[in-house]
Protein backbone atom coordinates (compact mmCIF):
# COMPACT_ATOMS: atom_id res chain seq x y z
CA UNK A 1 0.00 0.00 0.00
CA UNK A 2 1.23 3.78 -0.63
CA UNK A 3 1.91 5.79 2.00
CA UNK A 4 -0.45 9.18 1.58
CA UNK A 5 1.37 12.26 1.99
CA UNK A 6 -0.38 15.66 2.36
CA UNK A 7 0.38 18.60 0.21
CA UNK A 8 -0.19 22.34 0.67
CA UNK A 9 -2.16 23.41 -2.65
CA UNK A 10 -4.63 26.46 -3.19
CA UNK A 11 -7.28 24.91 -4.36
CA UNK A 12 -7.58 21.33 -2.08
CA UNK A 13 -5.40 19.58 -0.10
CA UNK A 14 -3.76 17.08 -2.42
CA UNK A 15 -2.59 13.64 -0.96
CA UNK A 16 0.81 12.24 -3.16
CA UNK A 17 0.97 8.42 -2.84
CA UNK A 18 4.56 7.49 -2.26
CA UNK A 19 5.46 3.93 -3.38
CA UNK A 20 6.56 1.75 -0.72
CA UNK A 21 8.17 -0.04 -3.10
CA UNK A 22 10.62 2.55 -4.85
CA UNK A 23 13.22 1.11 -3.73
CA UNK A 24 13.02 -2.11 -4.69
CA UNK A 25 11.82 -0.84 -8.48
CA UNK A 26 14.63 1.20 -8.43
CA UNK A 27 17.21 -1.68 -7.91
CA UNK A 28 14.96 -3.84 -10.29
CA UNK A 29 15.26 -1.44 -12.71
CA UNK A 30 19.47 -1.11 -12.61
CA UNK A 31 19.72 -4.82 -12.39
CA UNK A 32 16.55 -7.54 -13.28
CA UNK A 33 18.05 -9.57 -10.67
CA UNK A 34 16.90 -7.73 -8.07
CA UNK A 35 13.20 -8.15 -9.45
CA UNK A 36 13.17 -11.24 -7.44
CA UNK A 37 12.53 -9.19 -3.70
CA UNK A 38 9.25 -7.46 -5.57
CA UNK A 39 8.38 -10.73 -7.07
CA UNK A 40 8.84 -12.57 -3.46
CA UNK A 41 6.98 -9.72 -1.84
CA UNK A 42 3.81 -9.87 -4.31
CA UNK A 43 3.58 -13.74 -5.06
CA UNK A 44 1.34 -14.42 -2.32
CA UNK A 45 -1.11 -11.15 -3.20
CA UNK A 46 -0.99 -11.94 -7.00
CA UNK A 47 -1.29 -15.77 -6.42
CA UNK A 48 -4.44 -15.58 -4.51
CA UNK A 49 -5.76 -13.07 -6.70
CA UNK A 50 -5.78 -15.73 -9.70
CA UNK A 51 -6.36 -18.45 -7.30
CA UNK A 52 -9.96 -16.70 -6.49
CA UNK A 53 -10.70 -15.46 -9.70
CA UNK A 54 -9.73 -18.69 -11.67
CA UNK A 55 -11.06 -21.63 -8.69
CA UNK A 56 -7.92 -23.89 -10.07
CA UNK A 57 -4.44 -23.89 -8.48
CA UNK A 58 -2.50 -24.94 -11.77
CA UNK A 59 -4.63 -22.12 -13.63
CA UNK A 60 -3.60 -19.76 -10.66
CA UNK A 61 0.31 -21.01 -11.06
CA UNK A 62 0.13 -20.17 -14.71
CA UNK A 63 -1.79 -16.78 -14.48
CA UNK A 64 0.52 -15.95 -11.96
CA UNK A 65 4.45 -16.73 -14.05
CA UNK A 66 2.64 -14.64 -16.76
CA UNK A 67 1.73 -11.89 -14.60
CA UNK A 68 5.29 -11.94 -13.28
CA UNK A 69 6.97 -12.37 -16.63
CA UNK A 70 5.23 -9.41 -18.07
CA UNK A 71 5.88 -7.47 -15.30
CA UNK A 72 9.69 -8.21 -15.46
CA UNK A 73 9.84 -7.70 -19.13
CA UNK A 74 7.79 -4.36 -18.65
CA UNK A 75 9.47 -2.98 -15.43
CA UNK A 76 11.80 -0.24 -17.40
CA UNK A 77 8.51 1.29 -18.93
CA UNK A 78 6.53 0.97 -15.23
CA UNK A 79 5.89 5.03 -14.40
CA UNK A 80 5.10 5.91 -10.71
CA UNK A 81 2.99 9.01 -10.87
CA UNK A 82 2.48 10.10 -7.29
CA UNK A 83 1.05 13.52 -7.22
CA UNK A 84 -2.45 13.28 -8.77
CA UNK A 85 -4.65 12.22 -6.13
CA UNK A 86 -7.01 14.54 -4.88
CA UNK A 87 -8.33 14.09 -1.35
CA UNK A 88 -10.99 13.58 -1.03
CA UNK A 89 -13.51 12.60 -3.65
CA UNK A 90 -10.73 10.99 -5.99
CA UNK A 91 -11.84 11.42 -9.16
CA UNK A 92 -8.55 11.41 -10.53
CA UNK A 93 -7.26 8.22 -11.13
CA UNK A 94 -3.54 8.87 -12.49
CA UNK A 95 -1.89 7.47 -9.35
CA UNK A 96 0.11 4.46 -9.61
CA UNK A 97 2.32 2.18 -7.71
CA UNK A 98 4.13 -0.78 -8.50
CA UNK A 99 1.33 -2.86 -6.71
CA UNK A 100 -1.50 -1.53 -8.67
CA UNK A 101 0.62 -1.44 -11.67
CA UNK A 102 1.07 -5.38 -10.73
CA UNK A 103 -2.05 -5.85 -10.31
CA UNK A 104 -3.56 -4.64 -13.32
CA UNK A 105 -1.41 -7.00 -15.66
CA UNK A 106 -2.97 -9.78 -13.11
CA UNK A 107 -6.47 -8.28 -14.13
CA UNK A 108 -5.27 -8.47 -17.73
CA UNK A 109 -4.08 -11.53 -17.77
CA UNK A 110 -6.38 -13.75 -15.41
CA UNK A 111 -9.43 -11.88 -17.89
CA UNK A 112 -7.34 -13.71 -21.31
CA UNK A 113 -7.76 -16.58 -18.84
CA UNK A 114 -11.35 -16.66 -17.88
CA UNK A 115 -11.71 -15.82 -21.57
CA UNK A 116 -10.13 -18.90 -22.60
CA UNK A 117 -12.14 -20.59 -19.55
CA UNK A 118 -15.51 -20.35 -20.53
CA UNK A 119 -14.76 -22.52 -23.77
CA UNK A 120 -13.45 -25.42 -21.43
CA UNK A 121 -15.74 -26.79 -18.91
CA UNK A 122 -15.83 -25.06 -15.13
CA UNK A 123 -15.14 -27.02 -11.96
CA UNK A 124 -17.95 -27.28 -9.57
CA UNK A 125 -17.37 -24.33 -7.18
CA UNK A 126 -17.37 -27.13 -4.50
CA UNK A 127 -14.12 -28.05 -5.44
CA UNK A 128 -12.84 -24.74 -6.41
CA UNK A 129 -11.97 -24.05 -2.48
CA UNK A 130 -10.32 -27.48 -1.71
CA UNK A 131 -7.12 -25.50 -0.21
CA UNK A 132 -4.16 -27.82 1.11
CA UNK A 133 -4.78 -28.67 4.64
CA UNK A 134 -1.72 -28.21 7.00
CA UNK A 135 -1.30 -29.19 11.34
CA UNK A 136 -4.54 -29.76 12.73
CA UNK A 137 -6.46 -31.85 10.18
CA UNK A 138 -9.94 -31.14 11.98
CA UNK A 139 -9.07 -27.75 12.81
CA UNK A 140 -8.44 -27.63 9.02
CA UNK A 141 -11.27 -29.10 7.48
CA UNK A 142 -13.46 -26.52 9.69
CA UNK A 143 -11.50 -23.56 8.32
CA UNK A 144 -11.99 -25.20 5.12
CA UNK A 145 -15.75 -25.54 5.67
CA UNK A 146 -15.83 -22.16 6.48
CA UNK A 147 -13.87 -20.91 3.80
CA UNK A 148 -15.92 -22.72 1.34
CA UNK A 149 -19.10 -21.34 2.32
CA UNK A 150 -17.88 -17.56 2.54
CA UNK A 151 -15.95 -18.40 -0.69
CA UNK A 152 -19.74 -19.58 -2.61
CA UNK A 153 -21.44 -16.87 -0.86
CA UNK A 154 -18.40 -14.81 -2.71
CA UNK A 155 -18.30 -16.70 -5.85
CA UNK A 156 -21.58 -15.70 -6.35
CA UNK A 157 -20.99 -12.47 -6.60
CA UNK A 158 -20.98 -10.27 -10.12
CA UNK A 159 -17.93 -10.00 -11.29
CA UNK A 160 -16.83 -6.65 -10.49
CA UNK A 161 -18.44 -6.69 -6.98
CA UNK A 162 -16.14 -10.15 -6.29
CA UNK A 163 -12.82 -8.67 -7.64
CA UNK A 164 -13.46 -6.11 -4.93
CA UNK A 165 -14.42 -7.87 -1.67
CA UNK A 166 -10.77 -10.14 -2.74
CA UNK A 167 -8.62 -7.40 -3.24
CA UNK A 168 -10.03 -6.02 -0.18
CA UNK A 169 -10.19 -8.98 2.14
CA UNK A 170 -7.76 -11.18 1.24
CA UNK A 171 -5.08 -9.03 -0.40
CA UNK A 172 -5.55 -6.09 1.89
CA UNK A 173 -5.92 -3.35 -0.68
CA UNK A 174 -7.07 -0.22 0.39
CA UNK A 175 -10.10 1.47 -1.87
CA UNK A 176 -8.22 3.98 -3.85
CA UNK A 177 -5.59 1.05 -4.71
CA UNK A 178 -8.99 -1.33 -6.14
CA UNK A 179 -9.94 1.51 -8.14
CA UNK A 180 -6.86 1.87 -10.07
CA UNK A 181 -7.06 -1.82 -10.38
CA UNK A 182 -10.94 -2.32 -11.67
CA UNK A 183 -10.34 1.08 -13.29
CA UNK A 184 -13.01 2.60 -11.02
CA UNK A 185 -13.71 5.57 -8.84
CA UNK A 186 -13.10 5.62 -5.76
CA UNK A 187 -17.04 6.19 -4.51
CA UNK A 188 -17.99 3.29 -7.12
CA UNK A 189 -15.64 0.74 -5.13
CA UNK A 190 -16.86 2.18 -1.98
CA UNK A 191 -20.55 1.43 -3.30
CA UNK A 192 -19.42 -2.05 -4.96
CA UNK A 193 -18.29 -2.95 -1.45
CA UNK A 194 -21.36 -1.89 0.24
CA UNK A 195 -23.67 -4.06 -1.85
CA UNK A 196 -21.42 -6.70 -2.64
CA UNK A 197 -21.39 -7.13 1.82
CA UNK A 198 -25.16 -6.89 1.98
CA UNK A 199 -25.34 -9.06 -0.56
CA UNK A 200 -22.98 -12.36 1.38
CA UNK A 201 -24.83 -11.39 4.26
CA UNK A 202 -28.11 -12.31 3.08
CA UNK A 203 -26.35 -15.34 1.01
CA UNK A 204 -25.08 -16.76 4.19
CA UNK A 205 -28.15 -15.95 6.21
CA UNK A 206 -30.00 -17.57 4.11
CA UNK A 207 -27.97 -20.73 4.00
CA UNK A 208 -27.91 -20.86 7.73
CA UNK A 209 -32.05 -20.88 8.25
CA UNK B 1 -24.33 16.09 -0.77
CA UNK B 2 -23.84 12.71 -0.43
CA UNK B 3 -27.28 10.01 -1.11
CA UNK B 4 -27.89 7.72 1.08
CA UNK B 5 -26.06 4.77 -0.64
CA UNK B 6 -23.07 6.95 -0.96
CA UNK B 7 -23.08 7.76 2.61
CA UNK B 8 -24.01 4.09 3.63
CA UNK B 9 -20.95 3.12 1.41
CA UNK B 10 -18.90 5.47 3.51
CA UNK B 11 -19.95 4.07 6.87
CA UNK B 12 -18.88 0.51 5.60
CA UNK B 13 -15.57 1.54 4.17
CA UNK B 14 -14.63 3.36 7.66
CA UNK B 15 -15.29 0.01 9.68
CA UNK B 16 -13.94 -2.30 7.25
CA UNK B 17 -10.41 0.54 7.80
CA UNK B 18 -10.90 -0.02 11.29
CA UNK B 19 -11.86 -4.17 11.04
CA UNK B 20 -8.35 -4.43 9.28
CA UNK B 21 -6.45 -2.11 11.62
CA UNK B 22 -7.74 -3.97 14.34
CA UNK B 23 -6.00 -7.08 13.74
CA UNK B 24 -3.09 -5.90 12.37
CA UNK B 25 -2.88 -4.12 16.38
CA UNK B 26 -4.96 -7.71 17.74
CA UNK B 27 -7.85 -6.58 18.95
CA UNK B 28 -11.09 -8.09 18.69
CA UNK B 29 -12.62 -6.32 16.65
CA UNK B 30 -13.13 -2.40 15.35
CA UNK B 31 -14.75 0.04 17.04
CA UNK B 32 -18.47 -0.19 15.84
CA UNK B 33 -20.80 2.84 14.27
CA UNK B 34 -24.31 1.90 15.47
CA UNK B 35 -25.20 3.82 12.05
CA UNK B 36 -23.36 0.81 9.81
CA UNK B 37 -25.74 -1.86 8.61
CA UNK B 38 -25.59 -4.77 10.83
CA UNK B 39 -25.68 -7.33 7.86
CA UNK B 40 -22.41 -5.59 6.35
CA UNK B 41 -20.74 -5.90 10.15
CA UNK B 42 -21.86 -9.90 10.04
CA UNK B 43 -20.70 -10.55 6.40
CA UNK B 44 -17.05 -8.54 7.30
CA UNK B 45 -16.75 -9.86 9.83
CA UNK B 46 -17.39 -13.40 8.45
CA UNK B 47 -15.20 -12.84 5.32
CA UNK B 48 -12.46 -11.25 6.89
CA UNK B 49 -12.14 -14.55 9.34
CA UNK B 50 -13.02 -17.18 6.43
CA UNK B 51 -11.29 -16.01 3.45
CA UNK B 52 -7.86 -17.00 3.66
CA UNK B 53 -5.16 -15.73 1.27
CA UNK B 54 -3.78 -19.15 -0.05
CA UNK B 55 0.15 -19.23 -0.98
CA UNK B 56 1.46 -21.36 -4.23
CA UNK B 57 3.59 -24.72 -3.63
CA UNK B 58 7.26 -24.12 -2.63
CA UNK B 59 8.33 -26.23 -5.69
CA UNK B 60 6.08 -23.38 -8.20
CA UNK B 61 7.47 -20.18 -6.10
CA UNK B 62 11.20 -21.54 -6.30
CA UNK B 63 10.49 -22.61 -9.70
CA UNK B 64 9.13 -19.55 -10.63
CA UNK B 65 12.07 -17.36 -9.02
CA UNK B 66 14.48 -19.71 -11.02
CA UNK B 67 12.79 -18.65 -14.61
CA UNK B 68 12.36 -15.39 -13.30
CA UNK B 69 16.20 -15.43 -12.76
CA UNK B 70 16.91 -16.78 -16.10
CA UNK B 71 15.09 -14.26 -17.83
CA UNK B 72 16.40 -11.59 -15.99
CA UNK B 73 20.13 -12.45 -16.99
CA UNK B 74 20.43 -14.72 -19.54
CA UNK B 75 23.26 -13.85 -20.72
CA UNK B 76 25.14 -14.98 -17.59
CA UNK B 77 22.62 -18.34 -17.82
CA UNK B 78 23.90 -19.33 -20.97
CA UNK B 79 27.36 -18.47 -19.87
CA UNK B 80 27.49 -20.65 -17.05
CA UNK B 81 25.84 -22.99 -19.08
CA UNK B 82 28.57 -23.57 -22.00
CA UNK B 83 31.23 -23.09 -19.57
CA UNK B 84 33.55 -25.96 -20.30
CA UNK B 85 32.97 -29.25 -17.61
CA UNK B 86 34.71 -28.08 -13.93
CA UNK B 87 35.69 -24.33 -14.68
CA UNK B 88 34.49 -21.85 -12.48
CA UNK B 89 30.65 -21.08 -13.05
CA UNK B 90 29.90 -24.49 -15.34
CA UNK B 91 26.64 -25.40 -14.64
CA UNK B 92 25.68 -28.57 -15.99
CA UNK B 93 22.27 -28.51 -17.59
CA UNK B 94 19.45 -28.99 -15.16
CA UNK B 95 21.91 -29.38 -12.53
CA UNK B 96 20.58 -27.43 -10.40
CA UNK B 97 17.42 -26.12 -11.80
CA UNK B 98 14.72 -27.27 -9.87
CA UNK B 99 12.48 -28.82 -12.27
CA UNK B 100 8.38 -28.11 -12.03
CA UNK B 101 6.75 -31.68 -12.21
CA UNK B 102 3.14 -32.41 -11.17
CA UNK B 103 2.20 -30.57 -7.95
CA UNK B 104 -0.58 -33.80 -6.97
CA UNK B 105 -1.96 -36.52 -9.06
CA UNK B 106 -4.54 -34.05 -10.53
CA UNK B 107 -1.85 -31.96 -12.42
CA UNK B 108 -0.13 -33.98 -14.47
CA UNK B 109 0.83 -31.83 -17.24
CA UNK B 110 3.52 -32.53 -19.90
CA UNK B 111 6.62 -31.54 -19.09
CA UNK B 112 7.67 -30.55 -22.27
CA UNK B 113 5.11 -28.44 -22.65
CA UNK B 114 5.67 -26.53 -19.65
CA UNK B 115 9.17 -26.42 -20.90
CA UNK B 116 8.49 -24.83 -24.27
CA UNK B 117 6.18 -22.36 -22.84
CA UNK B 118 8.86 -21.06 -20.02
CA UNK B 119 11.49 -21.45 -23.01
CA UNK B 120 9.26 -19.03 -25.01
CA UNK B 121 8.40 -16.62 -22.21
CA UNK B 122 12.19 -16.37 -21.47
CA UNK B 123 12.87 -15.10 -24.56
CA UNK B 124 10.09 -13.30 -25.23
CA UNK B 125 11.01 -11.26 -22.08
CA UNK B 126 14.92 -11.25 -22.52
CA UNK B 127 14.02 -9.60 -26.23
CA UNK B 128 11.31 -7.03 -24.64
CA UNK B 129 14.32 -6.09 -21.91
CA UNK B 130 16.67 -5.57 -24.52
CA UNK B 131 14.29 -3.58 -26.82
CA UNK B 132 13.49 -1.17 -24.01
CA UNK B 133 16.46 -0.96 -23.01
CA UNK B 134 18.32 -0.14 -26.02
CA UNK B 135 21.25 -1.83 -27.60
CA UNK B 136 24.08 -0.49 -25.84
CA UNK B 137 22.38 -0.87 -22.32
CA UNK B 138 21.86 -4.22 -23.28
CA UNK B 139 25.37 -4.78 -24.10
CA UNK B 140 26.35 -3.63 -21.25
CA UNK B 141 24.18 -5.55 -18.50
CA UNK B 142 24.64 -8.96 -20.62
CA UNK B 143 28.74 -8.22 -20.14
CA UNK B 144 28.11 -7.02 -16.34
CA UNK B 145 25.54 -9.83 -16.02
CA UNK B 146 28.70 -12.49 -15.27
CA UNK B 147 29.95 -10.61 -12.67
CA UNK B 148 30.00 -11.40 -9.31
CA UNK B 149 31.45 -7.84 -7.04
CA UNK B 150 32.19 -9.62 -3.69
CA UNK B 151 30.34 -7.10 -1.32
CA UNK B 152 28.35 -5.47 -4.20
CA UNK B 153 24.82 -5.83 -2.64
CA UNK B 154 23.43 -9.64 -3.90
CA UNK B 155 19.62 -9.68 -3.93
CA UNK B 156 17.98 -12.86 -3.56
CA UNK B 157 17.69 -12.91 -7.45
CA UNK B 158 21.47 -13.49 -7.31
CA UNK B 159 21.23 -16.24 -4.45
CA UNK B 160 18.96 -17.79 -6.64
CA UNK B 161 21.12 -17.62 -9.70
CA UNK B 162 24.00 -18.43 -7.62
CA UNK B 163 21.77 -21.51 -6.29
CA UNK B 164 21.51 -22.89 -9.87
CA UNK B 165 24.50 -22.35 -11.19
CA UNK B 166 26.96 -22.96 -7.68
CA UNK B 167 29.76 -20.50 -7.53
CA UNK B 168 30.07 -18.51 -10.35
CA UNK B 169 33.19 -16.60 -10.83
Amino acid sequence: MSRPVLRSSQESPRIARLDRDRGLVEAARRDPANFDALYRKYLPQVYSFAYYELHDHHAAEDATERVFMQALAALPKFEERADSFVAPSGGDRQASTFRVWLFRIARNVIANERRRERRRPVAPLDEAYNLPAGGDVVEAAALREAGSVAWQAVARLPEDRRRAVVLRFVDEMSTAEIAEILGRSEGAVRVLLHRALRSVAADLRGGMN
Amino acid sequence: MLGSSARDARRTEIYLNGLLAAEERGAPDAPLDLDVDPAVVFAARRLRADLIRPHPSFRFEEGLACRLGLAANPAASLRALHAPAGAPGHAALGSGVPRLGPLSSKSARPLIVGGVASAISIGAVYVAWRWSRGSGSATAHAESAGKTEPGHSSGRGRRVLGGIFGVMS
